[in-house]
This record gives structure tokens, sequence and C-alpha cells, in this order.
């Protein structure tokens, strides 16, 4: 089994299981929906006040959503000891880990996909003119997310209470990917004085550069059967 | 135990002169009086709170490749010290804000890199006491604590650019110190020290003992005998 095959293997055993299924898909999707209306609820007020907190709304329903999804990367492993089955065989681990946090960033995309344009419109806030951008620092702080918490997503095989540590674990490592996004956002819109989003970018940049590296490295220590 | 108890008795006699340098001895500051006395155990406890993080990500990292309990009881103990050094700084830091700079929090990156740390150094201590006891959670913990540890220049990173707005960081252990503060600050920095050190040698003798005895156990229950 070479890096490159457990990976494709993995990958599209989880995609078909989700493709037919679409358990995942679905439950985020809606959640995501929950979490655009109760932060317009919650915020809601007149136009500047709304494109001040749009950036912060939007991080947090990456964060939220992202955490739900991660807290499932291994659920169907963990049943029937197939984790502990994955991680006897020859197979890479951190193929397994590249695959599973591949599926990860593909669902916060895709969440963000739903969550970001019902956002706007929500809120009255048109970022039409800034879709690059704003694109660009999701997939970046999306990715640095994945790649965070995937790692640690094997807390919910060992461990007793998973639902409360993996969030626990998740948040304070992925603080500088959130006051990256929402700084980054708000510079995009112009919302603060500091406009000037090349910093932050290279900031998520190096976050997801050295935490790609870094679970690559840890993680085959850190699991055991 | 016995070298426990002298260590412990030693450190307690040291805390009480550490105490008369501070509130008798060192005279009192012009600018912000009486408070300016927090920072005699404030600073230095955020040099004990680094230590102890410092030996947990090593025993850790030691404990990922050579998977020697020892190292991993190490871990667990320098993170506990750690946090609870932690905890006073996070508790004296907003009494010496308020005096300081009038408010109780300030986003600065040294004080967010310090409650950050302390919220992920918990989370590794929740998840050794509470997560349970097989080896799946202490190798998890241990490789969370290293892949922990790179955040923190990410936060500084962060937290510097966000909080620019204010960037004006009085510096605490600069600018015309008294000599006679000086002194005291080095010698409650080394009382701190070994205190530091008595706590985590405790601490590191109970982990590794609870490793022997559950690793005892599993021996016996292997070969059939009830413990």
């Amino acid at each position: 089994m070479t890096y490159a095959s457990t990976y494709r293997a993995v990958l599209s055993k989880d995609l078909r299981i989700e493709l037919r299924s679409r358990e995942t898909v679905v439950t985020l999707a809606f959640f995501a929906v929950v979490l655009a209306l109760v932060f317009t609820f919650g915020f809601s007020a007149d136009e500047t006040t709304n494109r001040m907190i749009f950036p912060g709304c939007l991080w947090a329903i990456v964060l939220f959503a992202g955490t739900l999804a991660t807290g499932r990367t291994f659920a169907r492993e963990a049943r029937e000891g197939a984790f502990q089955a994955l991680v006897l065989s020859p197979a890479h681990r951190g193929a397994l880990l590249a695959a599973k946090t591949t599926l990860n960033f593909g669902l916060s995309l895709f969440v963000m996909l739903i969550a970001a344009p019902l956002l706007a419109v929500l809120l009255r806030v048109d970022a039409t003119p800034h879709l690059l951008e704003l694109g660009v620092q999701l997939v970046l702080g999306s990715l640095g997310f994945a790649l965070v918490g995937t790692p640690l997503a094997v807390v919910a095989v060992h461990a007793r209470f998973a639902e409360v540590l993996l969030p626990m674990l998740v948040f304070p490592l992925v603080t500088p990917v959130i006051i990256g996004g929402v700084a980054a956002t708000a510079g995009t819109l112009g919302t603060t004085p500091d406009q000037d989003i090349g910093p932050w970018i290279q900031l998520l940049l190096a976050f997801d550069v050295v935490y790609g590296v870094g679970g690559q490295v840890v993680f085959d220590q850190m699991v055991t059967e | 135990m016995r070298g426990t108890a002298v260590l412990l008795t030693l450190a307690l006699l040291a805390m009480i002169v550490g105490h008369y340098l501070v509130f008798e001895w060192a005279p009192i500051e012009a600018k912000m009086g009486v408070v300016q006395k927090i920072f005699y155990y404030h600073v230095n406890s955020a040099f004990m709170c680094y230590l102890g993080f410092l030996v947990c990500f090593a025993g850790s990292l030691a404990y990922l490749y050579n998977r020697k309990g020892r190292w991993d009881a190490l871990a667990l103990a320098g993170a506990e010290v750690g946090l609870v050094f932690g905890l006073i700084v996070l508790v004296t830091g907003p009494i010496w804000a308020r005096a300081a700079w009038g408010v109780w929090w300030k986003w600065e990156p040294r004080l967010t890199s310090m409650a950050l740390m302390a919220l992920m150094f918990c989370a590794y201590w929740v998840l050794q006491t509470f997560g349970g006891a097989g080896e799946g959670v202490r190798r998890l913990a241990a490789g969370i604590a290293v892949f922990a540890t790179p955040n923190i220049f990410f936060v500084r990173i962060a937290v510097q650019r966000w909080g620019g707005l204010h960037p004006e960081l009085e510096d605490k252990s600069s600018g015309g110190l008294h000599p006679d503060m000086r002194v005291t600050f080095s010698v409650v920095g080394l009382i701190l020290l070994l205190t530091f050190i008595v706590f985590l040698r405790m601490r590191y003798r109970m982990h590794f003992q609870e490793r022997q005895v559950a690793a005892v156990r599993r021996r016996l229950q292997r070969i059939g005998v009830e413990a």
C-alpha cells in the first residue's frame, strides 16, 4: 500500500458512503442554516452594523459547523474495531489522516457554500465585489481548521467525554485562524481601519503549512491500536 | 517521603522570607503604590508557568518516541504545576491591569497568549485526568501537547497585529527598577522555582506510581490473578 493508494482508498470509501447516505452533508447544511438564522435574530441591526458583524458571524459558522463535522470523522471507524484494524494494517497513517482531512475540508467548504451567501442575504451585506478574496480566505481558513481538528478527532475513538473534549481542544488551537479570518474578512469589506489583508493571508498560509506538516509528523506516533 | 517533607518545609520557610522581602523590605513604588508588589509574584509565576508547559512539551515529545511511562508522568506533572502557576498569573494579572491601565482585561499579546496557552493545557489536563486510563488516551494527550506548542507563536503574531491599535506595551520588567526591588524580584523567583520543583517532584512521583500500579494490575490480570 503506497501513500497515494491508501489516501485514495480511504477517501473514496468515505465519499461513497457519504454520497449514498448523505447524512453528514444534510445535517451540516441544516445546522449552518440554523446558525445563520440565530446570528441574524441575535445581531441584525442597521446596514453599517450588519457589515461590521458579518465577518464574526461567518467565522463562527466555520468554527461551529467545522467542529460538528470533525467530531464525526472517525465515527464509523470507532465501531466494530475498524479503527484498530486500520491502525494495525500496514496502511500509511499519514495517508489516513490526509484522506480524513480532505473529507473534512470538503465538508467545511460545502457548508460555507450554503452559509456564506445565506448570511450575506439575511444581513443584507453586499459581498459580490469581493467574492474572490472571501473565497480565498474561507478556503485557507477551513483548511487550517480541518488540519488541526482532524488529528484531534481521534479523541472520539479513545476517550470518554469526547463530545466536550473535542471543542475544548480545538477552539484554543484554531484561535489564530479565527482572528486571522475575521480580520481579513473585515479588511476586505472595509469595516476596519486596517485594510491591508496581505499579512493575514500569510498568517493563514503559514498556519496551514505548519499544521499540515506537523499533523503528518505527530499523527503516526499519536494513534495506537 | 522524607525528602519531600524537608523540601516542602524549606519552601514554606523561604516563602515567609519572600513575603517579608516583598511587603516590608522592598520600597513602595512611587507611581503605582502598593499594587506594584503584585509584580514580584505575577511575573515570576509567569516564568514558572512557561517552565511547567515546557516540561510538559519535552516530556510528551520524549513519551511519543520512546513510550516510557515515566515521561508521560513527567509531562502530566509539568502541565499540572504549570497550570497552577498559570492560574496565579491570570488572577494577579487583571488586578495589576486594573491598577496600571484602568481596565481588568486588555487584549494584549502577552495576556492573550498566556490565557490561550493555559486553556490548551487545561484541555490536555482534562483529557489526561477524565478521558480514561488507556494507552490510547496517553498517546493522544502527548501528541496534543506537542501539536499545541507551535500554536503559541501564531497566537502571539495574530494578537499583536490584531491589537495593533494600542501598541503601548509597558515593559514591566525593565525601566528603572530600584536595586532592592531587583533583589526582591530575583529572590522571589528562586523561591517560586523551589516551590515549582517540590510540586513537580510530588506530582511526578504520584503519577509514575499510578502508572506502575496499573501496569502490575494488567500483568496480574493477564496471568489470571484477581487484583
